[in-house]
C-alpha cells in the first residue's frame, strides 16, 4: 500500500479565494487550480468516473450482484456477462459496479471521520502546546509505530458482529494518526502568523481559535490529508474484507475478492472473479495517488516542470515571485 | 547521545502501549471472547486441562479477578516471553507457534524491503538529479502506478502472471514439500526459490512511496547552496551527486522509515496468505479466523517488536549518517 | 605584484540570463581589471546575483545564459565543454556565497570539503590536502584543528572564514563575493571584509564584490557599478561615485544611508519599488520611480518613457545610463 510521504503534503495558503470562470462554468479557486495541473486532473477525471459508477450502478448492473446460477458458473468474460461470472454463477460485473457504492461510501466515511479525530486533535495540540502537544505527539508517533493491518486484524477478530458503522469506527481510530502528524505540523507553523497572535491578544477563548481560525485556514490542507486517509481506509477495508475480517455478507470489491481467494479461483485459471474487483481498486487509489501528487505539484513549486511554472506560480503567489 | 535516549524511552512506551492495547481490546469490547473460544475446545481437551479456562480469563478478562489484578498478571506472563498455549495448536506453547513462523516473515520482509528502499530511493535520486530525462518521465510513473495497487492485488496479479501463467515462479510454501528444513544447500535454494515472488510483491508495492518521497526531497536538496558551492568548486557531477545531495537527501526519508515499515508489515500479512507462506501473516490470519486469541495477542506484539527494532537500526543509520545528531 | 597590472581580467560583454522567458540580466557590460575591487550594488531581485552565476558558470536549468560574451583572460567562457568549464571554476574565479550557513555540505567535515575541491583540480594525496587546508584556515585566522569540525560546530562568522579559506585555495585570479556578510552582524562583518582586503594585498586577486549595501562598497571597492532591474545604470570610481552620484537611481542608493562623519542630513531614500522583471517598464526602466521623469517637460517625458537610455562615458572612467545625463 504505497503511501506518499505525508510530510510532503502542503497545500499552499494562499490558495485563489475567487471563483474562475472556465468556459461558462463558474470553477472555485481550488478545483480550477488542481484542474490546471495535469497530474490532479487526471486523477480527478478517474475518481469522478468511479463515483458515477457508483451511484449510476443499479441502472447498469445486470443481475442482483448475489444472485447465482450455478448451471452459468465460472464462465469466462464474455458479452452475455462482461466481467464473466464467479463459481456461484453470480455476475461479476454486478458485483463490482454495486461493490463500488460500498468500497467507497466506507472509504470515504472513515476517511472522514479519522480527519475528524486528527483535526481536532492536531491542531488543538499544535496550538496549544505543552503537555498536551507532548501528548498527543507521542500517541501519534505510536499509533505510526504499532502495525495498522495486524491491529486492525486483532481488533476486529475480536468484533462479534462487524457491520459497516463497526468497521468505519475501528478503521478510524487506528488511521487518525497518519494524518494528525500532517495536520500538526501544518498547524505550528500557522499558529505564530499575524491573525492568530491577534485573535490571542484579543482575548478569544482557545476554542474559539482553533476552530474559528486556524481551521477555516486550513482547509485545504485538511482537504489533502482526508484524501490521504480515503484512499488509506479503501485499502484497508477492502484488505481487511479480503481477509474474510469484515461484513462478508455485504457486496463490495474486497468481499468480492476474497471469494475468489476463498474458492481458488485463481489457481484454476480463472482470473476474472479477481482481476475486475481489484483493477476497479487499483484505478481509484491511482486517481486518489494522483491528486495528492498534483496539490503537492501546487504547492510546493520546485517540483514543477518547467513550462508550467510561469502560470500557476502567478495564479499562486501574485505577481511577488520572479 | 540524549536524542538516542529520547528514541529508546518512546520505544519502550510504544511497546507498552502495544501490550496495553492487547490487554484491552478483549475486554473493551461487547461480549465475552472466553464464550467464542471455550467452543472450539473439545470437551476432552477441558477435561484434560482444568486450569485452562483461568489461564484464559486471565488472559482475556471475564474471570473473578479485579482488572487491575488481571493486568499485572498480564505483564508479569508476557515479560517471562509466557504467551500462553496456542487453542488452535492445542497444547503447543504460542512462543513456540511464533518462534517456528517468525524467521520466514523477517526474512521475506526483511529483505524485501531494504531491497524496495535502495531501488526506490536510488531511482527517486537519478530522477530528481535528471529531471525530464528518461527515468523521470518513463520509470516514476511506472513505479507510481505499480504501488497505487494494494499489496493483496499485486500479489495475486504476480500469482496469476508470474507464477501460474508464465511459471518463472514457485507460488506456494516456503521451500518445495520434498525438503527437509535444514542448513543444507538444498534448502536454502528452495527457500530463496520460493521467496522470489513474494519479495517481488513487496519491493513492487513499496518502492514507488520511496521514489515519490526521494525524488521531492533530492529536488529540494539540490536547490540547497552547498550543492550550488559544490557544483561551484569544480567537482564533477557524480560527485556532487553522491557525496553533496545524495547523503543530505537520504535523511528524511530514512527518518520516515517508521511508518513505512509499519505498513510493509500489514502488507507482509496478505502476501504471505497469497502465498501460504509459512510467517506470522500467515499465522495470524488462520488465529484470529479461528479464535486463537492467545496467538493473534502475541503475534501483535512481536510484529509490533519487530517494527520497533527495525526502527532501531534506522536510528543508529541516521546516528551515523548525521553529524547534527552526534554532537547536539 | 600587482603594482604595474592594470590588464583587464575579465570582461563581460552585453550579458543575457533567462529564466524561463522571464530576462533576468538584459545587456550588461563589465570588466574588471587584475587586482582590482569591483562592487556591484542594487536591489535585491535586481540580477546581481544571477551575473555572479553566470560568471561562475553555474547556472541551473531554467536558468541558461542567452546571449552575449564571458571573457575570461581573453578566451570567452560560453561555448567552452562541460569539462573544460569544470576546471575553470574554482581555479580561476571561486566564489564566497551568499549564505554561509547552508554553504558547507552539512553531512562532511570541513576538511574533506577541501579535499573533494583540491582533488577535483590537482593530483593531491588526501593527507597533504588536509595539511593544506589547516594552513589556509590558519591564513583566514582559525586554529587549523578545525579541519575535523563539522559546519553545524561552527558559529556563522567562523563558517564564513571557511569559504573564504575554500577561496582561496587554488589561487584563483578572481573571487566573487556574494552578499558575503548579509548573515552576519556589523563587527564581524568589517572583520571579514578587512581580512579579505589583506589577504588580497598578499595574494594580488581581484574581487567582484556584490552587495545591496552601498556604504560597505564606498569603503571597499574600487570601482563601482550600480545595477537596476537587470541592467548597470552607473559605473565610476568609488570616490567620484560618492562624491557626484549622476543617476537618480545612484543618488537614492546613496541617500538612502546615513554617513558615519559630517552634519546631518535628512534620509530620503527611493520611493517604489523594482519592477516585475516579466513586465519591465517602457523606454527608462527605472522612470516610475524617477524623481525627475515628470510630465512637464514633454520632451523629456516621451524620452523617459519610450526610449532606453545607454550606457555612456560622461567622464574618464564614468558611465551612466540615463537621459537626464547628456555626454
Amino acid at each position: 500500500m504505497a503511501q506518499l510521504d505525508p510530510t510532503a503534503l502542503d497545500l499552499p495558503l494562499a490558495a485563489p479565494k475567487r471563483s474562475i470562470r472556465v468556459g461558462r462554468i463558474r470553477v472555485p479557486g481550488w478545483l480550477a487550480l488542481l484542474l490546471r495541473n495535469s497530474k490532479s486532473r487526471t486523477g480527478l477525471l478517474i475518481v469522478a468516473c468511479v463515483v458515477l459508477v457508483a451511484i449510476i450502478a443499479p441502472l447498469i448492473s445486470v443481475a442482483h450482484p448475489n444472485d447465482f446460477n450455478l448451471l452459468a458458473a465460472r464462465q469466462a468474460p464474455s458479452w452475455h456477462h462482461l466481467f464473466g461470472t464467479t463459481d456461484q454463477g453470480s455476475d461479476v460485473f454486478s458485483q463490482v459496479v454495486v461493490g463500488a457504492r460500498r468500497s467507497l461510501l466506507l472509504g470515504a466515511l472513515a476517511g472522514a471521520l479519522a480527519t475528524l479525530v486528527a483535526a481536532v486533535l492536531g491542531i488543538t495540540a499544535a496550538y496549544v502546546g505543552g503537555i498536551v502537544d507532548e501528548v498527543v505527539n507521542l500517541l501519534t508517533n505510536v499509533f505510526l509505530t504499532i502495525p495498522a493491518i495486524p491491529l486492525l486484524v486483532v481488533a476486529s477478530g475480536y468484533l462479534r458482529a462487524r457491520g459497516m458503522w463497526t468497521m468505519i469506527a475501528v478503521i478510524a481510530l487506528v488511521l487518525w494518526a497518519f494524518e494528525a502528524r500532517i495536520l500538526r505540523a501544518q498547524a505550528l507553523t500557522l499558529k505564530n502568523r499575524d491573525f492568530i497572535l491577534a485573535a490571542k491578544a484579543s482575548g478569544e477563548p482557545t476554542w474559539r481559535i482553533v476552530f474559528g481560525e486556524l481551521m477555516p485556514n486550513m482547509i485545504s490542507r485538511i482537504a489533502a490529508a482526508f484524501v490521504l486517509v480515503f484512499y488509506i481506509s479503501l485499502l484497508v477495508d477492502s484488505g481487511l474484507e479480503f481477509l474474510g475480517l469484515g461484513d462478508m455478507s455485504a457486496t463490495s470489491w474486497g468481499v468480492t475478492i476474497y471469494w475468489a481467494q476463498v474458492n481458488s479461483t485463481v489457481l484454476q485459471g480463472e482470473w476474472w472473479p479477481f482481476m475486475f474487483p481489484s483493477l476497479a481498486l487499483g484505478l481509484t487509489v491511482l486517481g486518489l495517488v494522483l491528486v495528492l501528487a498534483g496539490i503537492d505539484e501546487v504547492s510546493n513549486p520546485r517540483l514543477r516542470t518547467e513550462h508550467k511554472r510561469g502560470r500557476i506560480v502567478a495564479l499562486l503567489f501574485g505577481k511577488a515571485t520572479a | 547521545m540524549r536524542w538516542f535516549a529520547r528514541r529508546l524511552g518512546f520505544y519502550v512506551f510504544a511497546i507498552w502501549v502495544a501490550l496495553t492495547l492487547n490487554f484491552l481490546l478483549p475486554r473493551l469490547m461487547p461480549g465475552s471472547p472466553i464464550s467464542g473460544l471455550l467452543q472450539h475446545l473439545s470437551p476432552a481437551q477441558l477435561a484434560a486441562n482444568p486450569g485452562i479456562i483461568q489461564t484464559y480469563e486471565a488472559l482475556l478478562g471475564g474471570g473473578h479477578h479485579s482488572i487491575w489484578q488481571d493486568y499485572v498478571t498480564y505483564l508479569h506472563r508476557i515479560s517471562h516471553f509466557n504467551f500462553g498455549l496456542s487453542t488452535s495448536n492445542y497444547p503447543t506453547p504460542v512462543s513456540e507457534v511464533v518462534g517456528r513462523t517468525l524467521p520466514y516473515s523477517i526474512f521475506l520482509v526483511g529483505v524485501a524491503f531494504i531491497l524496495s528502499f535502495a531501488i526506490g530511493t536510488g531511482v527517486g535520486m537519478v530522477a530528481a538529479w535528471r529531471r525530464g530525462r528518461f527515468t523521470d518521465s518513463v520509470v516514476v510513473p511506472a513505479f507510481m502506478t505499480v504501488s497505487a495497487f494494494p499489496a493483496f492485488v499485486l500479489a495475486l496479479l504476480g500469482l496469476y502472471f508470474l507464477g501460474l501463467k508464465a511459471g518463472w515462479f514457485p507460488i506456494q510454501h516456503a521451500y518445495d514439500n520434498n525438503v527437509i528444513p535444514a542448513w543444507s544447500w538444498t534448502f536454502v535454494w528452495s527457500a530463496f526459490r520460493h521467496a522470489q515472488l513474494p519479495m517481488l510483491v513487496i519491493i513492487a508495492a513499496y518502492a514507488g512511496g520511496w521514489v515519490l518521497n526521494m525524488r521531492t526531497v533530492m529536488i529540494n536538496t539540490i536547490g540547497e547552496d552547498y550543492v550550488g558551492m559544490a557544483h561551484a568548486k569544480g567537482l564533477r557531477d557524480r560527485r556532487v551527486m553522491t557525496r553533496y545531495a545524495g547523503p543530505n537527501a537520504i535523511l528524511p526519508p530514512l527518518n520516515g522509515f517508521a511508518a513505512q515499515f509499519a505498513g510493509a508489515v500489514g502488507g507482509l500479512v496478505f502476501v504471505e496468505i497469497i502465498f501460504s507462506y509459512p510467517g506470522v501473516g500467515y499465522t495470524l490470519q488462520s488465529a484470529v479466523l479461528g479464535n486463537d486469541y492467545p496467538l493473534a495477542q502475541a503475534i501483535l506484539v512481536v510484529l509490533s517488536v519487530c517494527v520497533i527494532v527495525a526502527n532501531l537500526i534506522m536510528d543508529v543509520l541516521n546516528f551515523v549518517l548525521d553529524p547534527r545528531l552526534r554532537t547536539s | 605584484m600587482s603594482a604595474v597590472a592594470t590588464k583587464t581580467l575579465l570582461e563581460v560583454r552585453g550579458l543575457e540570463v533567462e529564466y524561463g522567458r522571464v530576462r533576468a540580466v538584459d545587456g550588461i557590460d563589465l570588466s574588471i581589471d587584475t587586482g582590482e575591487i569591483l562592487g556591484l550594488a542594487g536591489e535585491s531581485g535586481c540580477g546581481k546575483s544571477t551575473v555572479a552565476n553566470a560568471i561562475m558558470q553555474i547556472l541551473r536549468p531554467p536558468a541558461r545564459i542567452a546571449g552575449g560574451n564571458i571573457v575570461f583572460q581573453g578566451e570567452d567562457l560560453v561555448g567552452k565543454s562541460t569539462e573544460e568549464l569544470r576546471r575553470f571554476r574554482w581555479r580561476n574565479v571561486s566564489m564566497v556565497f551568499q549564505s554561509a550557513m547552508n554553504a558547507l555540505n552539512p553531512v562532511m567535515r570541513v576538511g574533506d570539503q577541501f579535499v573533494d575541491m583540491m582533488q577535483a583540480h590537482e593530483r593531491v594525496s588526501k593527507h597533504r590536502a588536509i595539511v593544506r587546508a589547516g594552513e589556509l584556515l590558519e591564513l583566514v585566522g582559525m586554529d587549523k584543528g578545525r579541519v575535523r569540525a563539522y559546519p553545524h560546530e561552527l558559529s556563522g562568522g567562523m563558517r564564513q572564514r571557511v569559504i573564504i579559506a575554500m577561496a582561496l585555495a587554488l589561487s584563483p585570479e578572481l573571487i566573487i563575493l556574494d552578499e558575503p556578510t548579509t548573515a552576519l552582524d556589523v563587527v564581524v562583518q568589517r572583520e571579514i571584509l578587512q581580512e579579505v582586503e589583506s589577504l588580497k594585498r598578499d595574494f594580488g586577486f581581484a574581487v567582484l564584490f556584490i552587495t545591496h549595501d552601498l556604504s560597505l562598497l564606498l569603503e571597499f571597492a574600487d570601482r563601482i557599478a550600480i545595477m537596476y532591474a537587470g541592467e548597470i545604470v552607473e559605473t565610476a570610481r568609488a570616490s567620484t561615485l560618492a562624491a557626484e552620484p549622476l543617476h537618480p537611481y545612484a543618488q537614492g542608493l546613496l541617500q538612502s544611508f546615513p554617513p558615519l562623519t559630517g552634519p546631518r542630513v535628512k534620509l530620503t531614500g527611493i520611493s517604489g519599488s523594482p519592477p516585475d522583471p516579466r513586465e519591465q517598464p517602457s523606454g527608462c526602466r527605472f522612470h516610475p520611480r524617477c524623481p525627475h521623469c515628470v510630465p512637464g517637460n514633454a520632451a523629456l517625458y516621451l524620452r523617459q518613457t519610450s526610449e532606453r537610455p545607454r550606457l555612456r562615458e560622461v567622464a574618464p572612467d564614468h558611465w551612466v545610463a540615463c537621459h537626464l545625463v547628456e555626454a
